[in-house]
């Protein structure tokens, strides 16, 4: 499908063009093609990828990249993914005509939706690919509220604009992101589009209607990485259930998008900006109509698989959990060992930290009187060798304030 | 819930709680006491919520309580506090050189209209790019976990300070939003001072642990000062004495303090 692109000619990320900023004549240079291990074209992307970074096909193939040279990233086939292949199959079986009506039942479930980059235009609508402050990615953004209301959801939809289109915008965006938490967002959507320059990578006729299709992105620098996973995952396969192949695919790259802040973060990538907006505005009101079904708030759908698990799949949440302890235990003894300088230093100091927090209630009877004796004590280093760590860690406590030092 | 299954339910308490855990043990390595950290953690929380709107300035403008007075503010009292002027410039020019590091890689390098999703060279996303640029830049300079702080919260804000120049220069419009420390908690100026003082004292910890600990002999007073704790610190100080066994308690108790070697080094 994709043999147009001959691959030698693809231009490359280049070191040299580092502090290039984009101009409408180089729009056509910057942007990777993954392949498989037979030399097709699998994916497309405006970014850098690299080694380890993985994708997942609407079919549920599961590919790592391991080898990037340039424009061109080869990806390894790794089978099919279980998760996926479980949850196609799960929601295949749920009655579709009527999760399709989102009508039916009111819902309290609060959907935010963001822009981090608010200039990204689509250049066949717009005039051009960037336009600050107000990008024509506001009314794609606006398109999938519409279809939501439409549906009974409460939407947030916040148009703080984030501008400049850069890395940074992440931290500013991460400010609106926060804010939209408060208001009990069940979800969290970052709309944007991408920059390919080839329009009939994304186009597609989908139910009748001219869309661009969709991307989700998660990103691999995030501690709730699996459980972001989880739920890409579940709208990938409930959107494509419902209109095949609206999501084409889900990449999990380098970054965090601020996906960290909560297990239902998604970032969406409607098209790409040779795309007419209106195409990426039917596709993304497309990928709207599978988040009933997710939240498990469609008659069609009365729970959501988290808690009817389709066999085969292991909720990512858990995952999550599992990575995050593992990693404090791990991290916290290791970094217990290298303080103490021994394992019995280390033990010392593990046996004390129970203790530390009844400090807090107030000082236990032992640790005054090592404070009353301390304050004329001339050998006090030699006083502080026989006494444990507890000793010196409530010697502190109770009056130092913050004026102490 | 359907939504709120067990499994989100505990990974979202575990991973609060780990990260005010760390919030709290970070702060507790500046000039704090347990308690104190405990004050500032809370005092962030409750702040999280508020937002104080700064009036007759352009663009709409507010500053969160959370997210940039508290740990900003606690900044400046660390730089008061400062042992040394060398230590308080120190500080200072970290925070310089930490934000237009950031500046530089964040928004001139990684920018471009068409480089999704965070452009060309994004390895690091900002979250971590911030800390990790402010540690290094505070520990070359001065090996000091408090300055590894000052450096990073700083450094941010002074990054929003440039950005708050670039939205005057390219006219963006008067309903644009300006929320400094806007994320509270989860702010990039709290992520940053926390993540660099934990990265300090990591790092710190493991090369001082393979080196055998900090000198103390003809370094300045004040500097040895800082080196222990309080209480006991006066004590030797007036003393003048310091032994070998000092040293060993000194050793133990590193995690509390910063460590300055630089200049046995030069």
């Amino acid at each position: 499908m994709y043999s147009q692109y001959n691959n030698s000619s693809l231009p490359a990320f280049t070191s040299s063009g580092i502090f290039n900023r984009e101009t409408p004549d180089h729009l056509t240079d910057r942007y990777t093609s993954i392949m498989d291990e037979q030399g097709n074209i699998i994916s497309m992307m405006a970014r850098m990828t690299f080694s380890g970074d993985e994708l997942y096909t609407a079919e549920g193939s599961h590919y790592r990249i391991d080898q990037v040279q340039g424009g061109n990233a080869t990806a390894k086939f790794l089978g099919m993914d279980p998760q996926i292949l479980a949850y196609n199959e799960f929601y295949a079986g749920q009655n579709v005509s009527v999760t399709k009506d989102l009508a039916e039942k009111k819902s309290s479930d609060t959907i935010a939706i963001y822009h981090s980059h608010t200039d990204e235009s689509y250049v066949p609508s717009d005039g051009k690919e960037s336009i600050p402050f107000k990008g024509g990615i506001y009314q794609v953004g606006k398109s999938m509220v519409d279809r939501l209301q439409k549906g009974g959801f409460q939407v947030n939809y916040d148009q703080t604009p984030h501008d400049p289109h850069d890395n940074n915008a992440y931290t500013r965006s991460r400010r609106t992101a926060v804010e939209l938490m408060k208001t009990k967002a069940a979800v969290l959507f970052d709309v944007h589009r991408d920059g390919i320059p080839d329009a009939n990578y994304y186009r597609a006729k989908i139910d009748g209607k001219n869309v661009a299709r969709l991307r989700l992105v998660v990103g691999r620098e995030n501690p709730r990485m699996s459980a972001n996973m989880d739920f890409a995952k579940k709208m990938m396969a409930s959107a494509n259930n419902i209109h095949p192949k609206v999501v084409k695919e889900i990449f999990v790259g380098k970054g965090d998008y601020n996906q960290d802040l909560m297990s239902t973060a998604l970032l969406i990538e409607a098209g790409t900006h040779t795309n007419t907006k209106e195409e990426a505005a039917a596709g993304i009101a497309l990928l709207s109509e599978a988040i009933p079904a997710v939240l498990g708030v469609s008659p069609a759908a009365p729970a959501a698989p988290t808690t009817q698990k389709p066999a085969g799949t292991t909720s990512g949440s858990w995952k999550a959990l599992g990575w995050i302890l593992g990693l404090t235990i791990f991290g916290g003894l290791g970094f217990l060992l290298v303080s103490s300088g021994s394992l019995a230093n280390a033990k010392q100091r593990l046996a004390g930290f129970g203790r530390e927090f009844s400090s807090f209630l107030g000082p236990r009877s032992a640790v005054r009187k090592i404070n009353g004796e301390s304050d004329n004590t001339e050998n006090l280093g030699q006083k502080y060798e026989a006494k444990d760590d507890l000793a010196k860690e409530t010697m502190k406590d109770p009056e130092d304030g913050l004026k102490k030092g | 819930m359907e939504r709120f299954p067990i499994g989100i339910t505990l990974l979202l308490l575990a991973s609060v709680a780990i990260y005010l855990g760390l919030a709290q043990r970070s702060l507790d390595r500046m000039r704090l006491t347990d308690r104190g950290a405990l004050v500032v953690i809370a005092a962030i929380i409750i702040g999280s919520f508020i937002n104080i709107p700064i009036p007759f300035v352009p663009f709409n403008t507010s500053v969160n309580v959370g997210g940039a007075l508290v740990p900003v503010g606690l900044a400046i009292y660390l730089l008061a506090k400062a042992g040394t002027e060398k230590e308080w410039g120190r500080a200072l020019a970290g925070a310089a050189a930490t934000a237009i590091i950031v500046y530089v890689i964040g928004s001139l390098i990684n920018s471009g209209a068409t480089v999704e999703p965070a452009g060309r060279y994004a390895i690091l996303d900002a979250i971590y790019l911030y800390p990790l640029v402010g540690g290094i830049v505070a520990y070359v300079l001065g090996r000091s976990r408090r300055a590894a702080f000052v450096s990073a919260t700083l450094g941010v804000l002074l990054v929003d300070i440039f950005h708050y120049f670039w939205l005057l220069r390219n006219g963006a419009p008067a309903n644009y939003t300006v929320a400094i420390g806007g994320g509270g908690a989860f702010d990039t100026i709290v992520l940053a001072g926390i993540i660099a003082i934990l990265l300090c004292e990591a790092i710190g910890e493991s090369f001082e642990r393979l080196s055998g600990g900090p000198k103390i002999e003809g370094r300045a007073p004040e500097l040895v000062q800082n080196l222990k704790t309080p209480g006991e610190s006066t004590a030797m100080a007036e003393n003048g004495n310091l032994r070998a066994n000092d040293m060993d308690a000194t050793g133990n108790e590193r995690g509390k303090v910063d460590i300055e070697k630089h200049e046995d080094q030069k």
